[in-house]
């Protein structure tokens, strides 16, 4: 069984530092205002790494990422 | 906090010139360090990294220091802070939401060419211009002044204007107290002229999409606050793109084999732009100076009691606990989030352009000059005594 990876964004904590989107491109983006928008809530593997690394590089600690069974 | 020993001496020195003060080496064996700021008022600098990063996001600190009786960096404190504006939450983060759409990635994307640009005709006049050049004066300075010219809708014509009186304001340049005065006033007249013209003839520039912004929210900034937002975008972003730019470069062109690494892969810039902003050559943590509204525990039991001036120290990027082998300048560091930008939400609006300044101006140089070298021995690189920002006054280049 392989482990899939659930992300939530918080727009209203975000600070628009631009860090995510820069990190998984693919993964997050801002809209008209800068605030992180998700495009992808359950991106494939190879972006795993990218995924915990903005969550954990967020400023204001917006993006939140659990495992989930797949 | 009791602590016996006299309070050391802020910002640490440099020197030698590209040696990291020794200072960041024992800083976090305790985590609250009592230090004397430039003014003589003393703070206490939180050192290790987790409690720094805690302490960014906790509202038990105000970034209110103009109304709290909070320790002054110089003995005149204008640059840090103005009592009539609240940089708290809730209401700051409204105003700031206002500010940081210009600063998406997106928006800032679509200026990376402009950035560019600008670098290229730096390089064009360099090339024109006698050898050896210092790097600051005709590349370090101009580049991002040019760009947040460009931003704010300066027209061009104005652009030499408006940087003597910036500079003069910022103290860039060696000048008298009053010169000093009369280059403030002159920036303040001048950018009240342009809000007014934008008023009158709006373009796609920040500080018409501000007015614009102002006549349809609700939440709209009043004149005053508009132009202190101006004003913050200048003094924060300037003269610290400047120096990191010009000190950045010193130290990599004193670290040839990154250099050669660099030259064979530009992608590996972004990274190393990093890794050089980690080291924050330029800078110390007076930009995150705060006020203690209550007694806060730190995570080893240490106090920071109510009425205390507090600066969270940007020296925790040498944190080892966080940053394996933290003072080599390992360039394919993955795991980078130091500092130097701040954290929380004051975290710094303008990193992302920051960023791409340094990220341009960096593979910019090493394209154009394949034999760049610094023209002067590594000693003779002179930082400013006494200033805020530790940046060398030159940096003399030949290629
Ligand atoms: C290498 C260059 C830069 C460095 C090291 C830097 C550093 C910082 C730091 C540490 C803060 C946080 C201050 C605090 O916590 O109170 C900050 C805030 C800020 N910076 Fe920068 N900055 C740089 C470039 C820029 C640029 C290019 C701009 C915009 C043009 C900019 C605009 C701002 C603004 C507006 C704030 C205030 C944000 C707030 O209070 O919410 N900075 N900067
Ligand atoms: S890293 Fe955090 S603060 Fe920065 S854009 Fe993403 S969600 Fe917003």
């Amino acid at each position: 069984m392989s482990t899939g990876i659930r992300v939530t964004a918080d727009a209203g904590r975000c600070v628009v530092s631009s860090l995510c989107v820069y990190r998984a491109p693919a993964v997050f983006d801002q809209d008209d205002d800068g605030h992180v928008t998700l495009l992808d809530p359950r991106p494939p593997v190879e972006h795993h790494e990218a995924v915990w690394r903005a969550a954990r590089g967020c400023p204001t600690r917006a993006i939140q990422v659990e495992f989930e069974p797949s | 906090m009791s602590s016996s020993s006299t309070p050391v001496s802020y910002p640490f020195a440099w020197d030698p010139p590209l040696a990291v003060p020794d200072r960041w080496r024992d800083l976090r064996d305790r985590s609250l360090v009592e230090v004397q700021l430039p003014s003589g008022d003393t703070a206490l600098l939180v050192t290790r990294y987790r409690d720094v990063r805690a302490l960014f996001s906790d509202r038990r600190l105000s970034r209110n220091t103009a109304r709290y009786p909070t320790s002054r960096i110089s003995p005149n404190n204008d640059l840090f802070g103005d009592p009539e504006i609240d940089s708290d939450p809730p209401r700051y983060l409204d105003e700031r939401a206002i500010v940081t759409r210009a600063f998406s990635a997106r928006r800032l994307e679509a200026l990376r060419p402009l950035v560019w640009q600008v670098a290229g005709e730096l390089m064009d006049a360099m090339d024109a211009g006698p050898r050896p050049a210092d790097l600051m004066e005709a590349f370090a300075f101009p580049l991002p002044i040019r760009i947040i010219c460009h931003m704010l809708g300066v027209p061009p014509g104005d652009n030499d204007r408006f940087r003597a009186l910036v500079d003069g304001f910022m103290s860039v340049t060696k000048m008298s107290a009053e010169d000093v005065e009369r280059c403030r006033a002159g920036l303040w007249s001048y950018l009240d002229e342009l809000i007014e013209a934008h008023r009158a003839a709006p373009g796609d520039d920040l500080i018409s999409e501000l007015i614009r912004v102002n006549t349809t929210d609700p939440n709209a900034l009043s004149d005053y606050q508009l132009q202190h937002w101006v004003r913050t975008l200048l003094i924060a972003g300037y003269v610290t793109t400047a120096s990191q730019i010009g000190t950045s470069m010193a130290v990599l062109l004193n670290q040839p084999h990154i250099v050669e690494e660099l030259r064979q892969d530009f992608s590996l810039v972004p990274g190393a732009v990093e890794e050089l902003l980690r080291f924050q050559l330029m800078g110390a943590s007076l930009g995150s100076l705060r006020y203690a509204l209550a007694d806060i525990e730190l995570s080893d039991g240490a106090v920071v009691p109510a009425g205390s001036t507090v600066m969270l120290s940007v020296e925790s990027n040498m944190d080892d606990t966080v940053f394996e082998n933290p003072f080599e300048l390992d360039i394919r560091r993955t795991e980078n989030h130091h500092m130097t930008f701040g954290s929380g939400i004051h975290y710094c609006a303008g990193a992302a352009l920051a960023r791409m300044e340094l990220q341009v101006s960096t593979e910019g140089l090493l394209r154009r000059y394949p034999k760049l070298r610094l023209a002067v021995p590594k000693e003779e690189l002179a930082r400013p005594a006494g200033g805020f920002l530790a940046a060398f006054s030159a940096v003399p280049v030949d290629w």
